[in-house]
Order: C-alpha cells, then structure tokens, then sequence
C-alpha cells in the first residue's frame, strides 16, 4: 500500500537583477516567518595553496561590519529583532542565512545587501577573527578524538589539492592570511553575479521584489571569477594508514571511496547503494556488523556531495578482541553481495518510501528550502530541481544500484585509516603517522560522526534539558556542511 | 572596499521599518481521554500528509533506582530490540519499509517514544509504536548485545572534553541528587537483567501518568477510534515515586580541575544553583540569561570572542529542571588565556548583578525571545515537542498562547534580582578541563580552593589535599606493617590496548580475614585467598566476562608511595598486565 503520490511541489518564482543576481521566491503562509539565504559561489575549493582555510576565514569576516552596519553588528540586528541567523562555509560555496518574523524581511535584505556592496575590513578585526577560527578549529578538530583522522581522509581519497584539503585548514596558513588577500577574496567572488539570493517563508512575492530591487539592484556586476580544476583522477590513495590519536579512547576504522559527481546519472544510483549499506538500522552494514557478527560497537556512514568528484565514507569502532582487518573484510563481502545480487524488492520500496518521507518533511522547514533553493540554483541554474529530484532518484532501478555498486564501491580503489589511540606518551599533537602499515588492535564505540545531508526530521526525544547543549541559533559560523568533510561537529 | 562610489542612497544609513506584523495561527489541540485513562492530545493538521506520535512519561534517567544509574536509557534503548511478536530486525525493517521513524529515549525527568511517518502509513506506524511501547520483550542476546556496546560508549564518551566538563559540574552542582548522574556506571549496565528490565518497564510506562499526542494530517474519530483499539486496554498503575536528596549549597567558590595532558583548549564552566522549571522566576532568568549569554549578540560572546578573541563562543546555559536546576557559563578557550577568560566572566557576572541593564538591552532580549518563539512551532515535530513539554513539566495549558506576553512583561529591576539569585560568584563551582599542568596557575587564584581530577574523574593525588581515611576496622589485631595497604588503591594497568583505570579495594571483615576486589570498566571482581604482608599482597581473582569465565593471578608490592604489580590471566597467550597504584585521596 506505498502510497502513490509524488511529494507536494513547492512554488517557485525566479529571476535576475541586472547585475546578475539570481533571485528565488517560494511564499507559503503556514507561519508567520521568513528566511533569507544568500550563497555565494566560493568554498575551499577555490583556495590556492598557502591559504586554505580562507573562505571559512573570509565567512568571519561578512559579519565583522560594512558601510552601514558596524562590527558584530548583523548578529545583533538580527537576533534583537528576533531572528536566527548563520554562515557556513563548505568546498562548494559559502552560505549566509537567517529566519525572522516575517515583517523583518527588510532587515534581512539591508543587511545582506550592505555587506555584499560595501564590506569593511581592518587589522583588528582579522586578527581578532583569526583568533576565534583557530578556537573553532581546536574546539572541533584538535581537541576531539577521530576528528582530524576524518579530514586525513579526504586526503587519501582525493589527489587534487583544491579537493583533498579541509575547508577549516591549517594554522599555518590562516596565520598567513593578510589583509590583502581578504579584498581580494571579497572583489574577486562576492559579486552579485557570482551569488544567488533566495527567499522561503510567509511574505508578498510583488512586495519581496520590489525590496530586492531596492536592497540589491545597484551593487556593481564583476568580471567571472576564474574557473576551478577539480578534475580528479579515478584512483584514490589506496592504502592503509595508522594515525595515531591523542584523544581516542578506542581505536576505529574509516574507509573512504570516490563516486561521480552529484546529479551525474551514477551518483543517484551510487548514493541509493551507500544508503542501503549504511543508513540505520536496517542497513546492510549495521544488521551485518553490529547485529550478526556484534564485531562493531557502531558504524556510520554517507556520501559527501559535491559538483566534482564526490566521495562515499564509512566510520567504524571495532569490538575488543575484533581486527579491523577482520571487519574490513565483511564490509568488502556485503558490499560484493550488494554489487552481484542488487537490492532485494523490500529494500527499493524502503528507498522509495524513505525518499517521499524525506522529500515531504523537507517541506516543512522555510530555512531548509531556502538553502536547498538557493543551493540548486547556484549549483545548477535551476531551483525547481528542490521539487523534481526526488523524481530522479525514485527513477532509479535496482540493476542501476547493483551496477553503481559493483563500479564504484566493490572495488579495491579505496582508503583506509586505522585511528590508533596513543595517550600520553606521544608529546606533541598527534601528526599522520606518514608510514603504511596493517591495521593493529581492537577497541569500542564512538562520538558523533558526520550528520546525514538530506531533510531528515529533528530527533524527536532530542533532551530538553540537556545542560551545556546548545540551540543552533546560539552558534555562529559552523564549519561546512553537506558537501564537506569538516562536519564533524 | 565599497563596490560603489560615496554613497548616495540615504535610505541605506539606517535599518529599514519592519513591513506589517502578520498573524501567528497556533493549530489547536484538543485533549481527550481513553477508557482507560490516557490522556491524548490530538492535533489536526492538513498542511502536509504526514503524522507525527509522542507517548511520555514523566519518569526519566532521575528515576533509576539510586543504586542502577542508566536502566532508564537501557529500557529506552531496548524498547526497538524485540516485541512478543517482532524480533529486532524485523521492527527495523517494518519501519524502515513505510520510510518512517521511531525511536524512544530519556532525559533526566521524561522519556519519549516518538514516532514519524507519511500520513498513508498512519495505521502501520501507530500499530509498531504501541507494540514496542506496550509490548517489549527484551531478549536476552538484544540485551547482552546493548550492554556490552554501552560498557565500549562509556569508554569512548572519556575522549570528549565537553563530556568530562558536565560530568563533573554536575557532581558538584547536584551532590546526592540524581541529576548528578551523567552516565551510568560500568558495574550498573553489566548487573542488568531481563526480569529486571521488565519489572521497570511495568512499573514507569502506566497509561495513568502518559499523555499521548498526535498531530498532523488525520481525521480526529477515525485517530481517536485507532488509539482506543491499541492503547485502551493498557492497564493503569501505581506511579513510580523516587524521593531524592536536595542538591547541596555550594559553600565558596571551588576550582575543579579536570586534567587532560596534551588538551589543546581549557573548557570552562562556571556553574550556580539554579532554578525549578515552574520557578516563578523562570521569565526573568530567561530574558537576564539571554542578556548574559543566551546568544552570539550576548554580553559574554561579545566580550570574549568578538573584543578578545579567545573562544569560538561563550554562552550561559539556564538549565531548569522539574526538582532543581543549573545555572553555567561556559567557553573553550586557547590554554595561555584561561586565567583571563576567568578574569572576564566574573567582571560580567559583577556587572549583571549589580547595575540595572539598559533599557535597549532588556528590550532586544525580549524582541529576540518572542520573535525565535514561533520558529520552533514551523514544523509539525517542533510543535508537538512543545506540549509534551508542557505536559511533563506541568506548565499551564495556555504556555503556548501567553509565553511572549510573559517575556514581555519581565522588568530590569526584576533582571537584576533574579542575577543575584542565579549568578553567584561567591557560591560557584569553576570546573575546567583542560592541560592542569599549564591551567592550574592561572586559574588557582579564581578559588578559595582546588581539586584536581583525572580524565577517568577520580581525584588525583596532590600535596595540599588531606589524605584518605585508613580502613582500620580489624587494623589493632594484625599486624601493623602488613596492614600499611589496607585501603582504596587507584590502578593504572597496562593493556595492549592502552592504560586502563581501575580500583583496588584492600580490607580486614570483622574476624580479621583480608578480603578486597578491583573494580574496572570490566565490573568488579571479587578477590580470594588474599595474603598481605609489609611488603605486598597476593590473590586470586575469577570473573565472568562474555559468558566465559577466567581466573587470574594478582599481586603487588609497595615500592615507596606506589604500588607496583601485575594481573596474570591464565591463558596461555596472555601477557601479564603491569599496574602500578596510588592511594586515593
């Protein structure tokens, strides 16, 4: 009894401003809120060598004041109006946004439009945000265990630099970073015509024009930025790794492949794959793992989306007494299985199901379809694909999972790193450990690995009263999300 | 950098008047009750075709019995594991099938079984919901499998800071009281059983303290039909009472030093007694604990990220519960600026009690807290989530509908006042975990005095504590010297896998026979045949592990203040683990 309609289509109005802006509209009037999200077409794959970590670093900088509005000063003409606000940056693009009674959609406009015409920098202020990107990056990275072994990965997997490096980078290089290179950063990609603007939420379409005519209408075109090479080649760096970790009490295997680009015909089928082997329960991998053999204490696992070559990754805390050698072996035969018999006919009403499920809560959020607007249009040029891709991936059959599998996953064409915890003896801040060499030891179970990208709904039983949680809207400038490897949060 | 010439577009000096405020519709929740008591609210909503079910009970991990911290969170977890009629896998892959979600869990006062799914598979969703909620089985190999994964995520929670920073404040913020308990112990999992877990599952999930709510895209007969058909013969019964301690007064100001060698940031927190959930003063502090640090335009982010560049954030957290509550400032900062970060919240925390806050400021807080308030209910989850809160901290029924009249009605002087109730730097627990070799200088001076804990959270040793008190119960008729090593011994034992904690327990019983037992993440193990003398111990040891028993051979000697010696398990390819043991203090 799989019900037989296809999620509900949001509207969607577009257009572009003589500049080159690209606007998206898609009023409902549900609740009495509006969300703004502005996304610029420039992420850490556009960093050159010596400054990476600087679009991230650069995010920082749009709040740190314009002509209009001083330091710090979006934050508060946000939040004191009422409004959730944040930016984050990823390899693809870096993203602004915020949700506000719907009567301050002005606000958001002036504010978007003031740091997109007339950033202001100055010295104090970039050392003074460099400073709080490299608390960022030890609050999220240095001092967690399993974090920087997740950004080694990436390294591992892909060869081109613009691809292999973390969009939070490295100390070296954001202490680099000049005043120079942040004017040049912003004449360079925050134009008009190298952004899109989108607007979801309880508003008056003819009204919202007009304002985004007014706000943005006279902010200069410039020249394209220049393209970028993230070409790759099919190999990854197929090898193990030990890496040693300060902070991990309990050793873990993580593995990583490279898949095609998104929307490319075989990234649907390759990620509906990577869904049956590693999301929830249910999944092959976990039914097999943690259930059947009870060789790991958790694993987890997705793909990491982007418009070049993509990546599929898998994080696993081994048993005591159980080898990851072991346990990468029986992830090699479930994916083989997968790849010679193809999903069975309950696992493609499970994609089916779970995809309308999915499509259709990601309605109900006005931030989520303006990020996801905004994102195909940036991406794409076309932002009813939030409404027509779940099309394409209800399209796909069980021989194109079987052959997307048997291509791209069962193949010894993958990285491998064994995080070995080495407590307090190893002095310095655990490096890569550059050497090759078998996996050691056994250990237990994990923290939190990489959040899943698409709209699932919040954890219902969430603790309300969980102490020193936080609410997302008290956060500022989180790392990437979707696209990037720098999720561990 | 401006992209344009001086400006000439006047209206772009100033932040632009708000367009006309538009509505908010809350949907309308209508309460009915069961034949046999329950309580449901239902929620009509036709904006999408989805539904969405919360079962609560306001019984959560506070209710653990005193000695069997965690059983609430292993009920929750087992309560997908296995039915009378369903095995694990197949209620996995039931709701997996339908695309939907169901999941239980627990905070400290309640536990939620929460399910999601398209509204076509509203019947499905609600018939697997009632049978795990109603009809757990709890299998045994489900329950082994749970508890050994939990005994390897208590291991694993040790490597996050963040972890160790609230497991300690609330030790001291909650004292005897069960919110103190963070996670449960080794020894509690392990000593888990089936009986055990159905004995409790009866006893906390009774339909006479539930509310059941239901929202989304349904016909209210045809729900109010379904939910009578599987959850109206429930049977009520008595509800779970657990008296608890009050939390202790925090006497002076304390430095919890939690060290963590090689830590590439201090995490502080600077924790008060705080507040009841229905505390009359709930709406100042909620409006002073946005002003202070609710978020990224708040006094504390403005001063130590955005002037001084030492955290990525600094927040309070207005922690109020159904029986006590917690009120904490918290940031992470680069190690060389930890005395400093303690020198700028306790200026902010000065200046929130003793001056009245500005008129701006107290009007933004409020413009902040009624505007995010309708964001939370976009979704259909959101919204629901709120009246179970309603529900399970018995907060009025019209929460929802007069919550922004409320905020708006909180005064400065009543800011003011409800800051020198909930900020009290001379009443405070400073907990930091952090590198303490590199912390404890800058921040001793914070404190009146300081304890020093280690990542496993026992107090480490160090000069200026007191000593631990002697076991010398039968001390008097052995002799003297042998006796030096009666008392609590904190292990370090040498794995393959790394250094393992553990304790050594040494004493006399009432006839003078030396007993003891080592406790480790592996359970407590009893000691036999145990000889002392001046020198050192020995003993024997067998435990259970796995349903495999083992037997070992301990022993050590006393070498100057430490203990030296080895656990040898007779196993033919087993090392012998080396120990080596201070006296707990």
């Amino acid at each position: 009894m799989t019900p037989t309609f296809t999620p509900p289509h949001v509207p969607v109005e577009q257009f572009r401003l003589e500049n080159g802006l690209r606007v998206v509209m898609s009023p409902d009037t549900s609740v009495p809120v509006v969300s703004v999200a502005v996304y610029y077409d420039v992420g850490s794959r556009n960093e050159r060598e010596g400054r990476t970590g600087f679009a991230h670093l650069f995010e920082h900088m749009m709040f740190q004041g314009s002509e209009n509005v001083p330091k710090a000063g979006h934050f508060q003409f946000i939040f004191n109006n009422g409004g959730t606000m944040n930016g984050t940056t990823s390899s693809e693009r870096t993203n602004y946004y915020e949700t506000l009674p719907s009567h301050q959609l002005p606000l958001a406009l002036w504010l978007e439009s003031d740091r997109m015409r007339s950033l202001k920098v100055t010295q104090e202020n970039l050392d003074n945000q460099r400073n709080a990107v490299q608390e960022e990056k030890r609050l999220n990275y240095d001092n967690r265990p399993y974090s920087n072994a997740f950004l080694h990965l990436n390294e591992l997997v892909f060869r081109n630099p613009r691809n292999a490096h973390s969009t939070i980078g490295s100390m070296e290089d954001l202490d680099e970073a000049t005043i120079e290179d942040v004017q040049e950063f912003f004449r360079v990609y925050y134009a008009p015509n190298n952004a899109v603007l989108a607007i979801a939420g309880d508003f008056d379409p003819a009204e919202a024009r007009a304002l985004v005519e007014k706000y943005f209408g006279s902010i200069p075109a410039q020249p394209a930025p220049p393209p970028v090479d993230v070409s790759e080649p099919e190999e990854v760096a197929a090898r193990f790794e030990n890496y040693p970790d300060r902070f991990a009490q309990l050793p873990a295997l993580m593995m990583g492949w490279k898949v095609p680009p998104r929307r490319s015909t075989d990234f649907y089928a390759v990620s509906l794959a990577a869904e049956l082997l590693l999301e929830g329960e249910s999944s092959r991998l976990y039914q097999r793992l943690v259930k059947g053999d009870e060789s790991v204490v958790a694993i987890q696992g997705g793909v990491g989306e982007r418009r070049g070559p993509s990546s599929l990754y898998l994080f696993a805390i081994p048993k005591p007494g159980r080898t990851t050698d072991e346990i990468r072996r029986t992830i090699s035969e479930e994916i083989a299985r997968l790849a010679r018999e193809g999903p069975s006919p309950e696992e493609m009403e499970k994609l089916r199901n779970g995809l309308i499920n999915d499509a259709v809560r990601g309605r109900q959020s006005s931030m989520y379809r303006a990020q996801m607007l905004a994102e195909y249009a940036l991406y794409d040029g076309d932002p009813t694909l939030f409404n027509t891709e779940p099309e394409r991936y209800l399209a796909v059959t069980a021989e194109e999972i079987r052959r997307a599998a048997a291509r791209y996953l069962d193949t010894d064409n993958c990285s491998l790193i064994e995080v070995v915890p080495a407590p307090e003896d190893a002095e310095a801040a655990p490096a890569p450990a550059a050497a090759e060499g078998e996996p050691a030891e056994p250990g237990g179970p994990p923290p939190q690995v990489p959040p899943k990208p698409p709209a699932q709904p919040p954890p219902a039983t969430k603790e309300p009263d969980t102490p020193v949680a936080r609410t997302h809207d008290t956060s500022t400038e989180q790392p990437a999300r979707p696209a990037d490897a720098a999720q561990i949060k | 950098m401006s992209r344009t010439e001086p400006q000439t577009e006047d209206f772009r000096r100033r932040p632009p008047e708000p367009l006309s405020p538009r509505t908010l519709n809350l949907p309308a929740a209508e309460e009915v009750a069961l034949s046999n008591g329950l309580r449901v609210l239902l929620v009509e909503s036709r904006r999408l075709p989805l539904v969405s079910f919360r079962l609560a009970f306001p019984t959560g991990d506070a209710h653990d019995p005193a000695d069997r911290p965690g059983l609430t969170d292993l009920l929750t977890g087992m309560l997908n594991e296995g039915t009378e009629t369903r095995t694990s896998r197949q209620i996995a892959d039931e709701v997996a099938r339908i695309g939907a979600t169901l999941t239980a869990g627990a905070s400290a006062d309640f536990t939620t079984v929460a399910a999601t799914a398209l509204s076509g598979f509203t019947d499905q969703i609600l018939e697997l919901m009632a049978d795990i909620a109603l009809r757990p089985s709890f299998p045994e190999d489900e329950l082994e499998l749970t508890k050994q994964n939990t005994l390897q995520n208590l291991i694993a929670q040790r490597g996050q800071p963040s972890f160790l920073a609230n497991e300690r404040v609330s030790k001291v913020i909650f004292g005897e009281h069960p919110y103190s308990v963070v996670a449960p112990t080794p020894e509690s999992i392990e000593a888990a059983t089936r009986e055990e877990l159905i004995d409790f599952h009866r006893a906390a999930f009774i339909p006479n303290n539930a509310v059941l709510v239901a929202g989304g895209d349904f016909t209210r007969d045809e729900m109010l039909r379904r939910l009578e058909e599987l959850f109206g013969a429930w049977r009520t019964g008595e509800p779970v009472r657990r008296e608890s301690p009050a939390p202790p007064e925090l006497m002076g100001r304390t430095l919890h030093l939690v060290d963590r060698p090689g830590s590439a940031q201090s995490n502080i927190v600077i924790a008060n007694r705080g507040i009841v959930r229905t505390d009359p003063d709930y709406f100042p502090a909620l409006v002073m604990h946005t002003i202070l640090g609710g978020n990224a335009s708040s006094r504390l982010f403005m001063n130590l990220r955005e002037e001084k560049g030492y955290t990525y954030g600094a927040y309070t957290n207005l922690d109020a519960r159904r029986e006590a509550g917690s009120f904490r400032a918290t940031a992470e900062v680069r190690t060389p600026v930890t005395g400093d970060s303690l020198r700028e919240f306790f200026g902010e925390f000065e200046r929130i009690r003793g001056e009245l806050v500005a008129e701006k400021e107290l009007a933004d807080a409020k413009s902040y807290l009624s505007g995010v308030f309708p964001i939370r209910l976009e979704t259909l989850d959101g919204f629901i989530d709120q009246l179970v809160q309603i529900r399970m901290h018995a907060l009025p029924d019209d929460y929802l509908h007069t919550y922004r009249e409320r905020v708006q009605s909180v005064t400065r002087e009543e800011v003011r006042g409800v800051a020198q109730k909930l900020v009290t730097p001379g009443q405070a627990a400073v907990v930091i975990v952090g590198d303490a070799s590199a912390v404890r200088a800058q921040a001793e001076s914070f404190a009146e005095s300081v304890e020093l804990y280690d990542s496993s959270g026992r107090r480490k040793n160090q000069g200026d504590e007191k000593g631990m008190e002697r076991q010398t119960t039968a001390a008097q008729r052995a002799d003297a010297g042998a006796d030096s090593l009666l008392g609590v011994w904190n292990l370090d034992v040498q794995t393959p896998f790394g250094q393992h904690p553990a304790t050594l327990t040494l004493q006399r019983d009432a006839d003078g026979t030396a007993t003891g037992d080592v406790t480790s993440r592996l359970g407590r193990v009893e000691l036999s045949g145990v000889s002392l003398s001046a020198e050192g111990f020995e003993a024997s040891a067998a435990h259970n592990f796995q349903g495999r028993e083992y037997t070992a051979r301990v022993s050590g000697r006393l070498e100057g203040e430490q203990l030296a010696g080895t656990i040898k398990v007779n196993l033919p390819i087993a090392p012998p683990l080396k120990f080596t043991g201070t006296r707990q203090q």
